[in-house]
């Protein structure tokens, strides 16, 4: 049960991210994320990377009550959207952007996806337009990219 | 032999790196002078809670184990170790940097500090009447968020990773200090004041502060190097 609470906020975090990057992020919050589209900062640190504050906040407060409560659902819901975000972190820092020069070899169709898809969303440099918003999962025809390849 | 205990942890804490150092590839001996300016800036905080601590009697110390020279409360080999701990620290990390290329590791950076922050901040909340506990949890979320929201050091992940290559000598000597090896502990706690969760004999907020020290330790160390160009 457990586990399934953890596995479904993970997937509903998925959804989340993309109205977040869709109407916030994309909208008064723009901002922020600007520069990680045109890369217009100096350093390595991106103001969007601030983004960091969106997943860990809640995260921090639902596993606080979680455990106050004995582990209730609180505690999953908090350690999902945790998980969701080390994975946000993982793949977008390492297999997408590649701020280090690592796995860039990669035959994975997924990760080839996904890096596809990202790239796309990045190639509009306004905030008005935009597609595939969303992050782990992306529109079927980059999967059909990469899977059908072989 | 007993009252050299804690001295001689410091002496082979320091013997094996401070040799090295004279070394014709390292020369880490010409930074001798900046070592100690920029450890002094670390140390200076950190001796200020540990005086603290020991005359709140959070922790106190066997005297047994040392000469018996006290000052401000602390054991003079408990000041050496503020200057002991960060040299084969920041060898390590100067050698290791010198020669492999460890710059994959900061990708990591966000993950690092991401998760750090969820789990130190909930660990924090949730005891925050444990003072050491609680300091430690503040003291690494403020270095962490420092390093990397405002001074934007891309080094995060390399030194953490060092940090993890040198965990077993952190074992080694703060394990004897904790009580490892030798019939009682040098370093007592109050259980009233941390977790108790113990890695072998070592509280867990050792290594979490021991994290920020040596971070910071890194911090002012680069900062200082840097500026004699
Ligand atoms: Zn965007
Ligand atoms: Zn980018
Ligand atoms: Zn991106």
């Amino acid at each position: 049960m457990n586990f399934l609470i953890v596995f479904g906020v993970c997937i509903f975090m998925e959804g989340a991210t993309w109205l977040i990057h869709r109407y916030i992020m994309h909208g008064f919050l723009w901002c922020l994320h600007r520069d990680h589209h045109d890369h217009s900062h100096n350093g390595k640190l991106e103001r969007n990377d601030l983004f960091f504050f969106i997943f860990a906040s809640p995260a921090i407060a639902l596993l606080y009550l979680g455990v106050k409560q004995e582990f209730s659902y609180c505690f999953f819901i908090g350690l999902g959207i945790s998980i969701y975000g080390m994975a946000y972190f993982f793949v977008h820092d390492v297999f997408i952007h590649q701020r280090a020069k690592v796995f860039t070899k990669t035959k994975n169709p997924y990760f080839l996806a996904i890096r596809r898809a990202h790239k796309q969303h990045h190639k509009h440099l306004g905030k008005e337009e935009g597609e595939c918003f969303g992050f782990l999962w992306v529109p079927v025809k980059y999967f059909k990219m990469y899977f059908n390849k072989k | 032999m007993m009252p050299y205990t804690y001295l001689l942890i410091n002496f082979f804490t320091v013997i094996i790196c401070f040799l090295a150092s004279f070394d014709r590839r390292i020369q880490f001996n010409k930074l001798f002078g900046k070592f100690l300016l920029s450890s002094t800036i670390v140390a200076v905080p950190f001796i200020i809670w540990d005086i603290w601590f020991t005359a709140k009697g959070v922790w106190w110390f066997d005297l047994n184990y040392t000469l018996g020279a006290k000052i401000a409360g602390l054991p003079v080999e408990e000041w050496l170790f503020f200057y002991c701990i960060p040299f084969a620290c920041v060898f390590t990390y100067y050698c290791l940097e010198k020669f492999f290329n460890l710059d994959w590791a900061n990708v990591l950076n966000n993950l690092i500090v991401f998760t750090a922050v969820i789990f130190l901040s909930v660990t924090g909340i949730l005891y925050y009447e444990r003072i050491y506990t609680l300091l430690t949890v503040i003291v690494t979320i403020i270095t962490l968020c420092y390093l990397h929201f405002i001074a934007q050091k891309e080094w995060l992940g390399k030194a953490s990773f060092v940090y993890l290559l040198l965990m077993p000598g952190f074992f080694a000597v703060n394990g004897i200090l904790t009580g490892s090896l030798i019939p009682s502990p040098v370093v007592n706690y109050n259980p009233d004041d941390f977790l108790g969760v113990r890695m072998g004999t070592i509280p867990v907020e050792d290594a979490v502060y021991g994290y920020s020290q040596f971070l910071l330790n890194i911090y002012f160390f680069k900062k200082i190097t840097k500026n004699e160009k």
